[in-house]
């Protein structure tokens, strides 16, 4: 498991660099949360700097960094000003938020993309093969933003759907089935904007390494067995053009979180996005830098999950 | 050859698209910031052939849009006079490219009509003339931001692949770092440290180096490869023997091999800047009202009324996707005819 | 024997190399384990003015990091050159420049070594246009001058490299290094990959140059039967370190060590090349 381990170093590594250039790039900003709070006359100007040695922004970079970091591992995650809480109280729940979105998108999108993918590459060419790529690529130039209003304006016209928020108004007193219901019926125009959104690049690159894999002599052989072209296409296939895939289901990760971010803001999904968004607003620095921090610990889990697949996919990397 | 004529459609149907964009105030028949209080959320004019009695015209016209006594935001056309649209009128001054002042408008009718081909927003508003100044925004932004990715990218990965060693190591650890984060997570905490209330001119350029410097990892490490690549032919060595100075192998040698890289990288980039900038003003965190940037325009749509009952304001939306589909066809195509030349 | 002896005592060296030494050492990223290549160990070597030395060896032998570090395209860890009598080694960067003219390489692989985005005449005007030698319409006429002296059309200036034979592409990269009139021509496996008609034909075209441009040149090779046809000198490398060295009919006839044994054994030219060497010394 020589491999797995170098692969979680790694990402170990990562974090600590982005929590590093969070920092660099906090100290080249001109002002602060309390610079704003500057702007309102009822505040003096006395205790704004109370509370900026309060919170230890007079310390410079190197000392904020080690206090930070100190905070990490006691939990903290550092300090809100603009909540006055610790940054872990306010992301954990949206961070189970956002990761449920999240997890939904990736899924229902391999769960189509995949059996699309494999489908047309048998006959590329074909009027369904080309109808697919034509759709693919009209997709790809319609950005998460447009494709989110127009689902929630078809959700709102029909009526079929609340829209807003993760939960309706009288959630508490739903039973269990009723409160599953109401997630489930919450989460259909988040979810489908993400799949509709990351569907086209996943859809054409199971194609292209399908095709690729699909002129090997291996696979000429076995047609000329007499194999069934579902056993052939799935059972022989498949399996060959699966690492570029599953690497690019750790490259996908990335993209589906900026795509997730637009799409909770807009729905009104209390994940990650709407806080960091607002914390960019008011410079809420330590919560932007958790919200920054989480969607890389997510994005370290989906490479690190992606790796764990091509081992158990690929045992040449086992041996590596 | 297909690849070729390929690649000549999908170059003009982008170059009409930047050229209206460009010439936006000729091509817009009113000022973008010409309220018509009067007409809130009128809907699209029709532009009609035959009028009302039944009646074929050669030259198409509108009907004057007036508003409903009854209703709040409800019009309906008053069918007594037609107002015949005429090419180049004269109309509200503008400043052609921002440099040269004009009257002369594409098309308009006469006054008292108006002629609103995308509708009006909340302040009476044209939106068509909005969409095209607003394009002048987010494609500029789009073509700024890709410009400083793309400089960026041919210098970082031109010295990384050159000279290598640790300066190679530590500029691919960073490349690594950028291109593992989320885009727009980066984006907004970047966003978060920088100033809020500055001019807006500060803003556009504030954006641009911002879009353009979070993007610079791509294009680095593929230029970087090809730099690799380039620099241990022989003809590399041989041009050493004769003296050569390192910015000579580079101008020479190297840097014609990044050109086809280059292009199909600025065509890739340009939809996702665009999208990058619209996304940020969106937020408000980008260019603020009254500049018609397009995520100004689409951040109408956050309230559902809006949203639903006037549907003519997803066409800030439909622009943006011409240009994304624009971009994303020429990429395609100079992506086919590098491989194809490749091989 | 005796001849030659006394004919190298006679003709002074145009280049010296003492003790060089030049290891490379490859190390992955995150890793410690080093990978250690020497690819010169003490080297001494000294080339005959106005002769042909050829250096010969098995790939991997160290003969092209010689060849580069005489060509000043590498410096050495350790050790000296000398040339036309001052120190290269130490030369600073003013020194090199009025230097590297003099010294030009010609290298195997012909359609690697001419850049296939400039067309012929491009390519023989560079090592001028870097010089700062000639401009303009001179620079152009310079470069037909020496593609009619290499037995090229000065018609075909304009046409890409690719568009060559090999043999053609060959006196493209020989009259490229002819341009800027250097005394020593490092011939770089510049005569394998070719066959044996275009070897001659190019091989002919080296020694009139030599007599009339009065040259010297290191030429490296694996290829002992040609060495056996042409060279005044022979030295032989083996795992960095030069083995032997002396006049061809020394190396060829009297072989000292085991290596070159083993050599002149595989290739089975052993006859052939000393007839040719018998003839060729009579001279």
């Amino acid at each position: 498991m020589k491999y797995l381990e170098r692969r979680v170093i790694h990402g170990i590594l990562l974090l600590i660099g982005v929590s590093v250039l969070c920092f660099l790039f906090s100290d080249l900003a001109p002002g602060s949360f309390f610079d704003e709070m500057k702007l309102n006359p009822q505040i003096s100007s006395e205790t704004v700097a109370a509370l900026r040695s309060q919170y230890g922004l007079d310390k410079p970079l190197p000392v904020r960094y080690a206090r930070w970091v100190e905070s990490v591992l006691g939990g903290e995650w550092g300090y809100s000003f603009a909540y006055n809480s610790s940054v872990r109280s306010l992301l954990v729940v949206r961070a189970r938020n956002t990761l449920l979105l999240t997890t939904l998108a990736t899924l229902f999108s391999w769960l189509v993309a995949v059996p699309l993918g494999v489908w047309i590459s048998n006959h590329p060419g074909k009027w369904y093969d080309r109808l697919s790529m034509g759709g693919t690529s009209l997709l790809l130039s319609v950005p998460e933003l447009v494709l989110v209003f127009g689902l929630l304006y078809f959700a709102i016209r029909t009526h079929a759907l609340p829209v807003g928020g993760m939960t309706s108004v009288g959630f508490d007193q739903l039973g269990l089935w009723g409160k599953t219901i109401d997630l489930v019926t919450h989460l259909i125009v988040p979810v489908t904007t993400l799949v509709l959104a990351s569907l086209p690049v996943l859809v054409r690159h199971v194609r292209a390494s399908m095709v690729e894999v699909l002129k090997l002599p291996f696979i000429q052989a076995a047609r000329g067995h007499g194999i069934g072209p579902a056993r052939l296409l799935f059972r022989y296939a498949l399996p060959a053009a699966g690492n570029p895939l599953i690497s690019l289901f750790g490259l996908s990760v990335a993209g589906l979180l900026s795509g997730s971010l637009l799409v909770e803001v807009i729905t009104g999904w209390p994940g990650i996005g709407p806080l960091l968004l607002e914390a960019s607003m008011s410079r809420d620095l330590y919560v932007v830098v958790g919200a920054v921090m989480s969607s890389t610990l997510f994005m370290v889990f989906g490479s690190l999950l992606a790796d764990v697949m091509l081992v158990v996919v690929d045992p040449r990397i086992r041996v590596e | 050859m297909a690849s070729k004529r390929k690649i000549v459609a999908a170059v003009m149907f982008l170059l009409s698209l930047h050229l209206a964009i460009l010439l936006a105030g000729f091509v817009a028949p009113y000022d973008p910031a010409a309220q018509n209080r009067d007409f809130p959320f009128a809907p699209p004019t029709r532009v009609r052939f035959v009028d009302a009695a039944g009646h074929l015209h050669a030259r198409p016209f509108i009907y004057q849009c007036v508003a409903r006594p009854d209703g709040i935001y409800e019009y309906e056309e008053s069918r007594e006079l037609r107002y015949p649209v005429h090419l180049f009128v004269v109309g509200p001054e503008y400043k052609l490219v921002g440099l040269w002042p004009s009257r002369v408008h594409l098309f308009g009718v006469e006054a008292p009509a108006q002629i609103f081909l995308a509708g009006t927003d909340n302040y009476g508003r044209d939106q068509f003339s909005r969409i095209l100044y607003g394009g002048q925004i987010s494609v500029a932004a789009g073509l700024l931001a890709t410009g400083t990715s793309l400089l960026l990218g041919l210098l970082i990965g031109c010295v990384s692949g050159f000279y290598g060693k640790w300066l190679d190591e530590s500029a691919m650890r960073l490349a690594e770092l950028f291109l593992v984060l989320p885009w727009l997570y980066l984006l907004l905490a970047v966003r978060a440290f920088l100033p809020l209330h500055i001019s807006p001119t500060q803003t556009f350029l504030l954006l641009v180096v911002v879009i353009g410097t979070i993007g610079w990892a791509r294009p680095a490490r593929l230029i970087r490869g090809i730099v690799l690549g380039a620099k241990n032919r022989k003809y590399v060595t041989a041009s050493r023997s004769f003296g050569a100075s390192d910015y000579y192998i580079l101008r020479r040698h190297v840097l014609p091999h990044t050109y086809g890289i280059l292009l199909t990288q600025a065509a890739l980039l340009v939809p996702q800047y665009v999208i990058a900038e619209v996304t940020l003003s969106f937020f408000g965190l980008g260019l603020s009202e009254p500049m018609p940037s397009w995520g100004n325009l689409l951040a109408n749509l956050q309230q559902y009324n809006v949203l639903v009952s006037y549907w003519w304001m997803f066409l800030p939306a439909l622009a943006l996707v011409l240009v994304s589909f624009g971009y994303l066809n020429v990429a395609n195509a100079f992506h086919e005819r590098l491989q194809s030349g490749s091989t | 024997m005796g001849t030659e002896a006394v004919g190298r005592a006679i003709k002074p060296a145009l280049v010296k190399a003492r003790a060089l030494c030049k290891r490379y050492v490859q190390r992955a990223p995150f890793s410690r384990k080093k990978f250690v290549i020497d690819a010169l160990m003490d080297v001494d070597l000294e080339i005959a003015l106005g002769c042909l030395t050829a250096l010969v060896g098995e790939s991997g032998s160290g003969k092209s990091t010689l060849a580069s570090c005489l060509g000043i395209l590498e410096k050495p860890d350790r050790g000296e050159i000398w040339f036309e009598g001052s120190k290269v080694s130490f030369a600073n960067s003013r020194e090199l420049t009025a230097l590297r003219p003099k010294i030009q390489m010609v290298f195997q692989d012909s359609a690697g070594a001419l850049n296939p985005r400039f067309s012929a005449a491009q390519i023989i005007e560079e090592p001028l246009e870097i010089q700062g030698r000639e401009s303009g319409a001179r620079l152009r006429a310079r470069a037909c001058e020496l593609m009619e002296e290499v037995g090229l059309s000065p018609d075909a200036g304009n046409r890409s490299p690719l568009e060559f034979s090999g043999g053609q592409r060959q006196r493209l990269a020989i009259a490229r290094a002819l341009a800027l009139k250097p005394t020593f021509l490092i011939l770089d496996e510049s005569l394998s990959g070719l066959d044996l008609a275009t070897q001659a034909q190019i091989l002919n075209l080296l020694l009139d140059l030599q007599t009339s441009h009065s040259l010297t040149y290191l030429l490296i090779s694996h290829d002992l039967s040609l060495v056996g046809q042409v060279a005044d000198f022979v030295a032989v490398m083996h795992h960095g370190k030069i083995v032997e060295c002396g006049s061809r009919q020394q190396v060829f006839s009297a072989p000292q060590h085991a290596h070159t044994k083993e050599l002149l054994a595989s290739v089975g030219v052993v006859e052939a090349a000393f007839r040719t060497a018998q003839v060729g010394g009579g001279q």
